[in-house]
């Protein structure tokens, strides 16, 4: 790769940088870009390619605080980020990381925008002056005395994002910062980051869910392929599962759950039979993870949950769960030293089959060997799903925000499984922001705040605006919407 | 009682922010602390004095309720201590003991109950502590209360897999050890992980900065000097006394 001239007008440049980590020889393959004041930035590319270390060379944070082998250099402006000191690089560019909660560092959003501040050494009332400005300018001031952990997940993450602008850095990076939004929160933020670069800060967001992005003018691309090794599910075909659950209907009725003095869930009934894949779409923190806790037994709650007339049991109670849980965090969930022994734990006479299956199709072949607690976010996420198929639940599954850290193959992997288990009798509910997997289930439920909005075939629901905009969601217009019943595209 | 909503409520960091302390400075909360655990040298009489004074203490800043909840989550360990105390040594000593643990445990909660992790790093910093350090305290002292919900969490995570089947009774201690296993790595790792996060979102707002200056300073008020000097008088009557 040819040397680039140096530029003045180059706000970051990375020149033929390449980067492993110690602990497991991955990292970030040869890279070499430029980038401008003003520029809106989308790093995105398969699992693992390398996104999140490319951010962390562009900050400092890579040499600083990770120690692997780093080759080429980065420069911000006239600084090289191997010879300048981490905070004198970090007051050009600012990071925001992906899991918004894990970033804050004090008891209410005032200080959360105060720390970064009084690391620049600016005196009290220019502090001040600049934290007023901000809050108003963001819509925070209601929040200014909110503790960061109390707040949902959209809210934390503009608090991080707002944290950093108000540091005023140059450039601006951002690691998967959609993740965890549901569709407004989401949109929203990409219009901020859109004024941003207007107003000249170079903007790198590295994300999965580029569609949200795909209709800015003049956004400039970057996909990384790294070292990941694309995943073939043409012929993986689900074997017959040993025992198939005979037709069955989840009832729930009047469902309520209080947490902390606060009613989470109110008055909640449905049912779903054996047989659906199920997705449950709402606003961050208005209960869906707490009604898959309740329907996996893990919740106290008031009403009824029964299948076939009995309380799901979770796996304490017998080892094959009714229903069996796959948590957003997979942290939660392993602690073995492979990935093949955390499969097959306490499994006395495995089904090597199914458990051949369940690698190729989650794409953990390769890794069966490899501690899963130094895959990445999504890579540890099939592992926690395969690992709660490979116990057969009875009845079905729930998986808490399956599309986290998923790239678009392993998406449409993820529902090519969903879909064969539904087709075995089994029901498979779900959780996401991600509409284009909700767009693929046979049913589709908002829950806002009061309850269920409305429950049909996605096709349905995601044509009618009005129930979405009761909690606060829109269809955004790039959505591919499945056809409906008259085949309607 | 009105708590403020950190964490984790009904904790016992949670901030008891109607309290006639919660507006003391954290300087004077610390010497008052410090010199209320002074009287566990005292004689088992002038003990229960003292705690009886400390009992007032606790009325008037209405965190009598939260330091009993803080006591009560040690009961077993009292009574452990209680026992063994009385059957090797007498039941005079075995009062002492216990009734020295509960000051104890009980004092800290005027300081922890109505002071921020930012006030407590202030604190340290007037103390002379490096700032990386304080920093590093307070960031602990904030973490705390994410353990317990953390460990539950990976309780139910476990469960939710079936991996976590505790069997119970005497015989089977070593295999609840084992089982421990299960929950330990997780907590590990997610302790960790915390730990580093925060390292990162810290160093990505310029930590380390030479020219950092405070956008808070402390400054001490008329209560906060009467409350001291009451303190001081409280802690040199403790040194006659005993």
């Amino acid at each position: 790769m040819s040397s680039m001239p140096i530029n003045a007008e180059y706000r970051l440049r990375a020149e033929s940088v390449t980067y492993r980590y110690p602990q497991n020889n991955h990292g970030l393959e040869q890279t070499t870009l430029a980038l401008q004041p003003g520029e809106l930035v989308l790093v995105t590319g398969p699992s693992g390619c390398g996104k999140s270390t490319l951010a962390r060379c562009f900050t400092g944070l890579i040499p600083h605080l990770y120690h692997g082998d780093l080759k080429g250099e980065v420069w911000l402006g006239a600084l090289r980020s191997v010879d300048a000191p981490l905070w004198q690089l970090t007051e050009r560019a600012g990071m925001v990381f992906q899991n918004p909660a894990a970033q804050m560092l004090a008891v209410s959003v005032e200080e959360e925008i105060v720390f970064g501040l009084e690391n620049l050494g600016l005196p009290p009332e220019a502090i001040r002056e600049r934290l007023n400005a901000t809050l108003a300018r963001f819509g925070l001031t209601a929040l200014r005395d909110r503790v960061p952990q109390t707040l949902s997940g959209g809210e934390q993450q503009k608090v991080a994002l707002v944290a950093m602008i108000a540091r005023q850095p140059d450039i601006l990076v951002l690691d998967e910062p959609l993740s965890m939004l549901d569709v407004t929160a989401a949109t929203e933020l990409v219009a901020y980051l859109r004024n941003l670069a207007r107003e000249g800060i170079t903007v790198v967001v590295c994300e999965h869910r580029s569609e949200y992005l795909a209709d800015i003018p003049k956004l400039r691309t970057i996909v990384l392929d790294g070292d990941a090794v694309s995943v073939d599910i043409s012929d993986a075909e689900s074997p017959p599962l040993a025992a198939k659950p005979p037709p069955f209907r989840l009832e729930v009725e009047n469902l309520g759950v209080r947490l902390g003095g606060r009613a989470i869930l109110r008055d909640l009934s449905f049912s779903a039979q054996g047989g659906e894949v199920v997705v449950v779409v709402g606003r961050n923190g208005v209960g869906k993870t707490t009604l898959l806790r309740a329907l996996a037994g893990l919740q106290k709650h008031a009403g009824r949950i029964s299948i076939v007339g009995k309380q799901p049991a979770s796996a304490t109670k017998d080892v094959r769960p009714d229903l069996g849980l796959v948590f957003q965090n997979a942290d939660l969930q392993l602690f073995n030293a492979s990935v093949r022994d955390e499969i097959l734990y306490r499994i006395s006479e495995p089904d090597m089959a199914w458990y051949a299956y369940l690698l190729q199709i989650l794409g953990l072949t390769r890794y069966e060997d490899v501690p899963p607690l130094l895959l990445s976010e999504g890579e540890k996420k099939r592992v926690a799903l395969a690992t709660v198929l490979m116990r057969r639940p009875k009845h079905g599954v729930l998986l808490d925000e399956p599309a986290l850290g998923q790239d678009t193959v392993h998406k449409t992997m993820l529902m090519r499984m969903a879909r064969g288990l539904a087709e075995q009798g089994y029901l498979v509910m779900m959780t996401t922001h991600d509409l284009t997997l909700a767009a693929q289930a046979d049913r589709l439920l908002l829950l806002g705040a009061e309850g269920w909005v409305v429950d049909g075939p996605p096709a349905q629901v995601m044509r009618d605006p009005e129930p979405w905009a009761r909690i606060g969601l829109a269809v955004p217009a790039w959505l591919s919407l499945p056809a409906d019943e008259s085949g309607q595209l | 009682m009105k708590r403020r909503n950190t964490f984790a409520q009904g904790r016992p960091l949670a901030l008891v922010e109607d309290s006639p302390l919660r507006r003391v400075d954290p300087r004077t909360k610390l010497a008052l602390s410090l010199c209320a655990s002074l009287a566990v040298m005292l004689p088992l009489e002038r003990l229960l004095a003292a705690m009886g004074v400390y009992i007032l203490l606790l009325l008037w800043a209405r965190l009598l309720p939260m330091a009993a909840r803080q006591v009560w989550r040690l009961k077993w360990i009292l009574l452990g201590l209680f026992i063994v105390d009385w059957l090797l040594v007498s039941h005079e000593l075995a009062v002492l003991i216990v009734l020295r643990l509960v000051l104890l445990s009980g004092t800290f909660t005027l300081f922890f109950a109505t002071t921020t992790p930012g006030e407590l790093r202030l604190a340290l910093e007037w103390f002379h502590v490096p700032y990386r350090y304080a920093f590093s305290v307070s960031l602990a002292f904030q973490s705390l209360s994410l353990l317990d919900e953390e460990w539950r969490a990976i309780y139910e995570a476990q469960q939710a897999r079936g991996a976590w089947r505790p069997q119970p009774g005497w015989r089977n201690i070593m295999k609840q050890v084992r089982e421990l296993i299960a929950l330990s790595v997780p907590a590990v790792v997610m302790t960790t992980k915390r730990a580093w996060a925060m390292t990162e979102a810290a160093s990505a707002r310029g930590f380390d900065a030479p020219h950092r200056r405070p956008y808070r300073r402390l400054s001490m008020q008329a209560l906060d000097w009467l409350l001291l000097a009451a303190t001081l008088a409280f802690a040199l009557a403790l040194l006659l006394w005993r």
